[in-house]
């Protein structure tokens, strides 16, 4: 490599020694990206391939013997339970890429118009909702698990005896728990869709808007024919993002519902966790992973083809 | 004279480093991570939970742990012992746990929750350990201890060195007389709804997705004479008459939330901290808790509210069927190197058998040690010792974990009326059905 470097006809005619590793590089990019493709490989591919594999095993924690077979898919696509954690699943991830997106460019179009406004506060408005997503989702959970809490310390019951409303099961109707685990995963998520839709809006040129204010367009109509639009490719890779996130999500709903009352909040993820470290039934949680996998792989097809047709 | 800016920087820090707790306190026998001199010449590790360490959370129990520690570590200095932590989150550490010692990186010495052993004995990870215990010691263990820490052939693998134990709490101002039956318990808290009016909840227990909920509920299964498992360790609580008293002990809490005795939250309870929470907010009337809520409430209530709550065994199905489950935490050696073995049961004969369940305030084990130890001459303290002779573990098999896991669900489906208890207990029995071959 250093003799090619030497040999080289730009790096004669530059003569510098920096110059000369810029141009071999240049043409040889395989080196700029073999120590990434290594990390990677090392610490995504091969995990990732590893799962496959056991998946197509009967591996457990409790036997280091194992064979291979596809009777943990068969099992798992068998089982009774499948249908509820899918279900759960559905449910806490359409329920979060609507909550966020929509409270998201909620915020994002507060915060543009009060910084166009020059209003104050606005700053400390996006450093609270940013909070948000700082906090660990373990964290979030405890917090959570205060505000839904049905005993008299309950936050949210207490604001409702207030008004007095009955009580709400939050947690302990199997109907109302996923919702409150979704409403959780919400308020946590919000944060990451106001970046990305606030960086969206922020791409769309005033210009437009004082074209439209010119022409006599309402708020909603400027909204509708010029935010909306103009927004989609932030919407869109918003939702692909908020998608993985939420299927990716165990550690909020671990401690905030353990996936119950019975199943009723067992997500897909939470469903992997419990069959490796409670059934100790490795080949069975690589198929679940195997599954996670496949749906975050078929999000990102879905952001990446409709990508292409926007441009 | 002015150092140049390298010159600075080294000096700083080099005077950070001679700051550092370790370089700076060299001669400290206790550290956060440590056990004895830092350049002592042998050295092994240790995973404890952080709980029942130098680490514990609350001043009081950090410092007698240190103290505990600094006296071993006088005793032997040989050693430096590497203290790892080790979480709450039990079943996720001990899977790792598990994992580390198939491919011999487990700790030399390590705590290991009691209804885990089984697990840990039938993977072969684990040393033998009768020998550094006498006869005595082991026959004065608690009756249901030995099963779970033997193998087959009778040999000990982990010393048991704290239990504990499920009560009934009541607050005796609203329930004077402690119930006895399933339906004294359900009166008196229907009673204690009465008098004290809205607001308050008659009788809490676990009933989410946690192994805390099995561990309340199975003492009403036991009191009716019911097993999970046979003599071969095959799972039977699907078959009669275990699957009716399966089926009683469920309807029981049924009963207990369709009647208002209960609020239908305990379908969502997963941990103790919530029912202590409870008690020392005036909420509750009754509640099942660890013995461990005692020292709780004492530290949280104003003497004279505290002086109102008393303890007695859980009820059952008629006031002669009665029981009461009994969990705790063990230590076991994954060392094959016999001195780090001798090593780890020198460090838990000298610093847990005895004295630390004394400065953290837990159970012993052992019968003898109820007299031999000033803190748990009490009344208080007599009394859960009779009740530890009628205490019962988990089944000492690799299986319970699954059958833990499936009458979670199925206790959990039925309170939430997602599922009818027949329906639930059906499909936790199919369950464990598909999953007995990997345990085989």
């Amino acid at each position: 490599m250093t003799s090619a470097v030497k040999q080289g006809p730009r790096h004669q005619r530059s003569g510098g020694g920096r110059r000369g590793w810029r141009f071999d590089l240049d043409r040889h990019p395989v080196w700029w990206l073999f120590p990434l493709a290594l990390l990677l490989t090392a610490f995504y591919l091969y995990p990732v391939l590893e799962v496959v594999r056991t998946s197509f095993t009967d591996a457990t924690l409790l036997n280091s013997a194992y064979s291979y077979t596809l009777a943990s898919y068969r099992s798992v696509l068998a089982d009774s339970a499948l249908p509820q954690i899918w279900l759960a699943t559905v449910i806490f991830v359409a329920g979060s890429v609507i909550g966020q997106t929509t409270l998201g460019l909620l915020i994002a179009l507060t915060l543009e118009a009060g910084f166009r406004r020059r209003l104050p506060g606005v700053r400390t408005v996006q450093v609270v909702v940013l909070a948000t997503w700082i906090i660990p989702g373990v964290a979030s959970a405890i917090i959570w698990q205060l505000l839904l809490s049905e005993a008299n310390f309950g936050f949210f019951n207490a604001m409702l005896g207030l008004f007095s409303l009955s009580p709400v099961p939050w947690l302990s109707d199997a109907k109302v728990a996923i919702w409150s685990a979704t409403l959780a995963n919400i308020w946590r998520g919000t944060a990451l869709s106001m970046i990305l839709l606030y960086a969206g809006l922020k791409t769309i040129s005033p210009g437009l808007y004082e074209a439209a204010a010119v022409d006599g367009a309402t708020a909603l109509q400027a909204f509708r024919y010029i935010t909306l639009p103009r927004l989609r490719p932030a919407l869109l890779i918003n939702a692909v993002i908020v998608s993985v996130f939420s299927l990716n999500t165990f550690e909020l709903v671990m401690p905030l519902t353990g996936g119950g009352p019975g199943r009723s909040t067992e997500v897909l993820a939470l469903a992997a966790y419990n069959a490796v470290f409670h059934d100790f039934n490795l080949a069975q949680g690589s198929v679940l992973a195997v599954l996670m996998l496949l749906l975050n792989l078929a999000f990102t097809a879905v952001y990446w083809l409709t990508s292409r047709g926007l441009r | 004279m002015k150092l140049k800016p390298g010159s600075r920087l080294f000096a700083i820090l080099l005077s950070g480093l001679l700051q550092s707790p370790d370089v700076a306190h060299a001669g400290d026998l206790v550290a956060p991570d440590r056990i004895g001199r830092l350049d002592a010449p042998k050295s092994f590790s240790f995973r404890v939970l952080t709980v029942h360490s130098n680490n514990n959370a609350q001043p009081k129990f950090a410092a007698r742990m240190a103290a505990l520690y600094e006296k071993y570590a006088h005793t032997h200095p040989d050693w430096r012992v590497n203290i790892q932590l080790m979480s709450l989150q039990i079943p996720q550490e001990h899977a790792r746990l598990l994992e580390q010692a198939r491919s011999g990186t487990a700790p030399d010495c390590s705590a290991v929750d009691s209804f885990e052993v089984p697990l840990f004995i039938r993977a072969g990870v684990l040393q033998p350990i009768d020998q550094y215990f006498t006869k005595e010691e082991i026959d004065d263990l608690f009756p249901f201890i030995r099963p779970i820490v033997s193998d087959a052939e009778g040999h000990i693998y982990a010393w048991w060195w704290t239990t504990d134990l499920r009560l009934l709490y009541r607050n005796m101002a609203l329930v004077p007389d402690p119930p006895r039956t399933w339906q004294e318990t359900k009166q008196a808290a229907m009673a204690a709804k009465r008098a004290a009016g809205p607001g308050l909840e008659g009788f809490l227990f676990n009933g989410g997705r946690n192994e805390t909920t099995t561990v309340d509920f199975l003492p009403q299964f036991w009191a009716q004479g019911g097993k999970l498992v046979d003599e071969r360790g095959t799972p039977v609580f699907g078959q009669e008459p275990n699957k009716t008293y399966l089926l009683n002990a469920i309807a029981f809490y049924r009963d207990l939330i369709q009647s208002g005795a209960s609020p239908a939250r305990v379908a969502s309870i997963s941990n103790y901290d919530d029912l202590t929470a409870a008690s020392i907010s005036g909420s509750a009337a009754m509640m099942v808790n660890g013995d461990w809520a005692m020292s709780q409430m004492r530290a949280a209530m104003k003497p004279e509210t505290f002086a109102k709550w008393a303890v007695s065994m859980l009820p059952g199905p008629t006031a002669d069927q009665r029981s009461t489950a009994s969990g705790g935490w063990t230590f076991a050696s994954f060392s094959k190197d016999p001195v780090k073995v001798k090593a780890c049961m020198d460090l838990v004969r000298e610093v847990y058998m005895g004295p630390a369940t004394e400065v953290l305030e837990r159970l012993p084990t052992r019968q003898s040690e109820f007299n031999s130890l000033p803190m748990f001459r009490t009344d208080f303290y007599l009394q859960i010792k009779q009740y530890l002779k009628l205490g019962q573990a988990r089944p000492g098999l690799p299986i319970y974990t699954e059958i833990s896991n499936r009458l979670q669900i199925a206790i959990s489906e039925a309170l939430a009326g997602t599922r009818t208890p027949e329906a639930a207990v059906d499909e936790a029995v199919d369950q464990v059905a598909k999953a007995a071959a990997r345990y085989q």
